[in-house]
């Protein structure tokens, strides 16, 4: 019996049932959704996904984390006023830490390849095109700008391996230390 | 091994050249992995901090790390997926995309099978458009997942497991029920101990 439900539930009518009621589900749902037509000064959304790469993303998700992280661990009831203190002083120094160096680093990367991603040709020298995928002619389309940040992107996340250990953690222990003197010091 | 590096290049330019907000993703979660392994280790080797911060600190650095890329990877890649769903489908669109669109095309819009990217001819503006839109959504996604949800969750689960180190280090177990002695013996116990004194009850 077990055997015989498990054939149906394989086969492909099931699995085709499955399937059709997932869609209709998803269906309904996005029906729900209003239409939006967006008019007037749309540009801030083209040039973002132009602009914001993993660097800039990194600066962003930063920038907020200062605004609502401390808040939350100075909130937190369930641990003792000196644990709290604590944990507030190293949440911004990581994110002080863990923002400035992954902002610098990603940066510096995505231009490191945009240097070394030129279009292949008699007067380049080979270098400056090692990271140039194959059969490229163009580097200004939107497509190759955003090779260029991934490949910029996942160099950075390379040379992160080691300065996660090299400069995050040890920026990130000697700023704790340095808020924790001050909260004492107070 | 040039082929290899060849071959990744070209697969890198196929599956993020078109699509930003996917990269954002997937890099994302490859750099909370990377940078939790050196924040835990940063904490475990910090000799200022004391046994009992430590306690609290250490699972809530590796609290932080499994809800910060399970979060980021949900939350982020929902906020993607939804927002290019709306995108592709036409439900979120402008003026000039739905205007380059044909009556036919215009009458699909909102329908889940319905994908302006796949149009033969699709309207110049709608990629920059859709990358925008979404980068936008992964950014806010991340926002959400990192800043708000991820903080919450870690310091409810990092208490949480600090009261139990606490109790560990200073061998603060309950009191356990005396075992071994039945409640006669000990009243009897109790009232040879106690004879001289009339006001004792048991």
């Amino acid at each position: 019996m077990a055997s015989n439900m498990k054939i149906k539930t394989s086969s492909p009518q099931f699995q085709g049932g499955i399937k059709s009621a997932c869609n209709s589900v998803k269906q309904r749902a996005l029906s729900a959704v209003p239409n939006l037509e967006l008019s007037g000064n749309i540009n801030w959304i083209n040039k973002a996904g132009e602009k914001i790469s993993s660097a800039e993303q990194r600066l962003i998700l930063g920038a907020s984390a200062l605004m609502t992280q401390p808040f939350i661990d100075a909130n937190n009831k369930k641990v003792d006023e000196k644990t709290r203190k604590v944990s507030v002083a190293r949440t911004i120094a990581k994110i002080v830490a863990g923002t400035a160096t992954g902002f610098i680093i990603r940066k510096a990367c995505i231009k490191g390849i945009k240097a070394m991603s030129q279009p292949r040709g008699a007067n380049v020298p080979k270098w400056k095109s090692l990271f140039t995928p194959k059969n490229i002619t163009k580097t200004n389309t939107d497509a190759f700008m955003q090779y260029r940040n991934a490949m910029g992107t996942i160099v950075a996340l390379v040379v992160m391996m080691f300065t996660n250990f090299l400069i995050d953690a040890p920026l990130t222990k000697f700023l704790t230390n340095t808020l924790i003197k001050k909260q004492e010091n107070k | 091994m040039s082929n290899l590096f060849s071959g990744f290049k070209s697969s890198l330019y196929k599956n993020y050249g078109e699509n930003p907000g996917k990269m954002l993703v997937h890099t994302g979660v490859l750099g909370w992995i990377l940078s939790s392994l050196a924040q835990v280790s940063a904490v475990v080797f910090n000799d200022k901090i004391s046994p009992e911060q430590k306690s609290f600190l250490i699972p809530q650095e590796i609290a932080d790390a499994g809800i910060n890329i399970a979060s980021f990877y949900l939350i982020t890649s929902s906020f993607k997926n939804i927002a290019s769903k709306l995108v592709s489908t036409g439900k979120l669109t402008t003026k000039g995309i739905k205007n380059a669109l044909s009556k036919d095309d215009v009458k699909k819009i909102g329908k889940l099978d319905f994908n302006i990217g796949n149009l033969n001819n699709v309207p110049d503006s709608y990629k920059p458009f859709k990358n925008g839109v979404d980068v936008v959504a992964s950014t806010i996604g991340s926002i959400i997942s990192c800043n708000i949800v991820t903080p919450i969750l870690r310091n409810q689960y990092a208490s949480k497991k600090q009261k139990q180190a606490l109790a560990n280090m200073h061998n603060n177990y309950e009191l356990a029920a005396p075992r071994g002695i039945s409640m006669s013996q000990y009243q009897k116990l109790s009232s040879i101990k106690y004879s001289s004194s009339s006001s004792l009850k048991v």
